[in-house]
């Protein structure tokens, strides 16, 4: 079982990071052809693996700005399985209804994917009533000594995180690195998982981060979310997909896509020093240039420090 | 799908410890333990063996300050508690882990409404992005955070299934009268606290989400499961304009619930408030048992109960237990 990798590396010894931006324009396009191919770029370690991708289904989402698009979803499955992963399994665990049915109907997934098993392991894992298992904190940068984190995702071999371009009210931004909030599963720690935000939230990113580091993310940005966001907040068009193999640095970068200062976001600057990448010539950016993409998003008023001054 | 099929389906999935787990192959855990032991606890079938091993189970996880971890391992107790209160209620001979069960919750006050808190909020030094009073407190999902609404309701319903059982809190439950009457004037003190905290956080237009029916100006949209637990956990409590807007806003969002679980729980809210079960696209009996079971044994477990027309739990515990006692005010009022 592989129990997630613990890269508390710091950032001078770290190679540089890579990141890829690809134009799309809408969900309509090619994107298995987008994936696939951006995919082979980074040459990931996948084959005969099993794959899980953290998606981000935070609810019902009639207008498709919430959570990541079902066929941004559906399309990275395909893509890595053509690469050679053995399996490919999805999953999430809601964080404000326990009715994660509900919401794969509401987002209409399978019209996507086709028929998915449902059940830890299988094919679509609701995180939040997987098995757990005891994680200690070694990184201790919240107050939390340990979590239980579900098993599927500790015992995946290849672990990517898949968030939708958004900010957020309460962390500034909400990309791979607090998407990962919903691998902590709500069985043990309710929906919300209030637990994290006692404990800090940005604090709280960074220990499950160093816990379940993803090894890979890929951002639906195709339409994100901006101002009073995960769930509230207005659509954006910003018509990016960004992939990375390193969380710090795939947030990093799509920050400065919304015209936003990833050294402002509190837990993006502490994860420079231990997780990853945020210095962009640190960087190594691939496809299109984040200023030709760059669309600057509105955030809610205490994060107006975040806004690159041009935007603000 | 007979109901039969389901239990048949329930008793399969019981391990040897006595628990339940929420998938096959899991480990048992309280939580799918109780909603399998509700549904035993209201089956005519012969069930003894699955009750004794429930129970035993249930105890085996009781830890010493009377709280249930949510998960093996779990050295706090957590929102499980209430649930696992309300299931034992139901039996004979558990008295005394029910009892330090609720002596537990009676103690276990959230944190963002502590003194200490208001005071940090009166400096502006704690976001205030929320609306609400303070005043009310209810639970959270894990000790010293937030009240939200479920964990909320599951402890007023761990209450009402005790009062059913001993209608004063009562006789039989602990051999000193002392104790006994200490412990009901805690459990009134908080229930009418609770109850003020659903009606405080019931959103616009009726029905609850998680607990913030307004952030950063904006409403937030209710959800099935949340309304349907405060609702039930409501309904002992006496008349309010706010339950009565919450029932119509379940009624009319029935038509659109496409998932077993809000089915489930939905159709047994309504049938506690003796109100009639609208149609849905799907029906509970369109799933299959290992289709419900697939999805969790709390699922199977709640569409048991719902299909169970002979049930008692949760709707005849609640026949001798509507109260008289008014609810705090609220801090806004229905929407129209």
């Amino acid at each position: 079982m592989n129990l997630r990798n613990r890269q508390l590396i710091p950032s001078f010894s770290r190679p540089p990071s890579r990141v890829l931006i690809r134009k799309v324009a809408r969900y309509a396009e090619d994107l298995l052809a987008v994936i696939y191919e951006s995919l082979r770029e980074f040459a990931l370690p996948i084959k005969d693996k099993t794959v899980f991708l953290k998606a981000n289904l935070v609810g019902h989402d009639p207008h498709g700005f919430i959570n990541t698009h079902p066929a941004v979803i559906a399309a990275a499955r395909e893509s890595f399985l053509k690469l050679g992963a053995a399996r490919v399994l999805i999953g999430d665990g809601p964080a404000l209804d326990r009715d994660t049915q509900a919401i794969l109907e509401s987002v209409r997934l399978r019209e996507f994917t086709g028929p998915l098993t449902y059940g830890p392991g299988r094919d679509f894992s609701d995180l939040n009533i997987d098995d757990v298992e005891r994680v200690p904190l070694e990184t201790r940068a919240s107050l939390l000594k340990e979590l239980y984190l579900p098993k599927t995702v500790l015992g995946a071999d290849f672990f990517v995180s898949m968030p939708k371009l958004k900010t957020h009210h309460w962390a500034g931004v909400t990309l791979s690195m607090k998407n990962l909030f919903g691998i902590v599963p709500g069985s043990c720690y309710g929906w919300p998982k209030n637990i994290l935000h006692w404990a800090g939230i940005d604090r709280s990113i960074l220990d499950i981060n160093a816990a379940a580091r993803p090894d890979f993310v890929i951002v639906d940005g195709i339409l994100g979310m901006e101002g009073n966001g995960p769930i509230q907040g207005n659509p954006k068009h910003t018509g990016v997909l960004l992939f990375g193999d390193d969380p710090v640095a795939a947030d990093s970068t799509a920050c400065r896509v919304m015209g936003l200062r990833p050294e402002k976001v509190d837990y993006l600057s502490r994860a420079a020093t231990m997780l990853g990448h945020m210095e962009a010539t640190k960087i190594q950016q691939l496809g299109e240039s984040v200023a030709s993409v760059r669309t600057p998003f509105a955030v809610v008023p205490e994060f107006q420090a975040l806004c690159e001054p041009e935007v603000k | 799908m007979p109901l039969s099929a389901l239990l048949a389906h329930l008793h399969r999935a019981q391990h040897p410890d006595g628990g339940w787990p929420f998938h096959a192959g899991g480990r048992s855990r309280v939580e799918p333990t109780c909603w399998a032991l509700l549904v035993f606890a209201n089956s005519s079938a012969s069930a003894q063996p699955n009750i004794a091993g429930g129970l035993h189970f249930l105890r085996s996880q009781q830890l010493p300050d009377g709280s249930w971890p949510s998960a093996d391992g779990i050295s706090s107790g957590g929102w499980v508690t209430s649930l696992a209160a309300l299931t034992l209620a139901q039996f004979p001979a558990c008295e005394k882990s029910v009892h330090v069960a609720l002596e537990w919750l009676c103690d276990d006050y959230p944190r963002d409404s502590s003194r200490w808190q208001k005071f940090l909020k009166s400096f502006g030094t704690a976001k205030q992005h929320v609306s609400h009073n303070d005043e009310f407190r209810g639970w959270g999902w894990t000790p010293r955070t937030s009240s939200w609404v479920e964990p909320t309701a599951f402890a007023l319903l761990a209450f009402a299934a005790l009062r059913a059982k001993t209608p004063a809190v009562g006789p039989g439950l602990v051999s000193e009268p002392g104790i006994l009457a200490e412990l009901a004037s805690q459990i009134s003190d908080r229930r009418a606290l609770a109850i003020g905290l659903l009606y405080d956080r019931m959103c616009a237009g009726g029905g609850w989400n998680c607990g913030n029916p307004r952030v950063y100006g904006v409403d937030g949209e209710s959800l099935i499961l949340p309304t349907c637990w405060a609702l039930l956990a409501l309904r002992t409590a006496p008349e309010h304009p706010h339950r009565t807007l919450s029932l119509s806003w379940l009624q009319k969002s029935f038509a659109t619930i496409a998932s077993a679980a809000s089915l489930a729980v939905a159709q047994l809210t309504l049938e506690t408030y003796d109100l009639p079960v609208p149609s849905a696209p799907r029906q509970l009996t369109d799933f299959s048992a290992a289709e419900l079971s697939e999805q969790g044994t709390h699922v199977a477990s709640w569409a048991a109960l719902a299909l169970n027309s002979s049930r008692a739990w949760p709707l005849r515990f609640y026949e001798s237990t509507v109260t008289n006692q008014q609810p705090p005010a609220t801090s806004h009022q229905p929407q129209p």
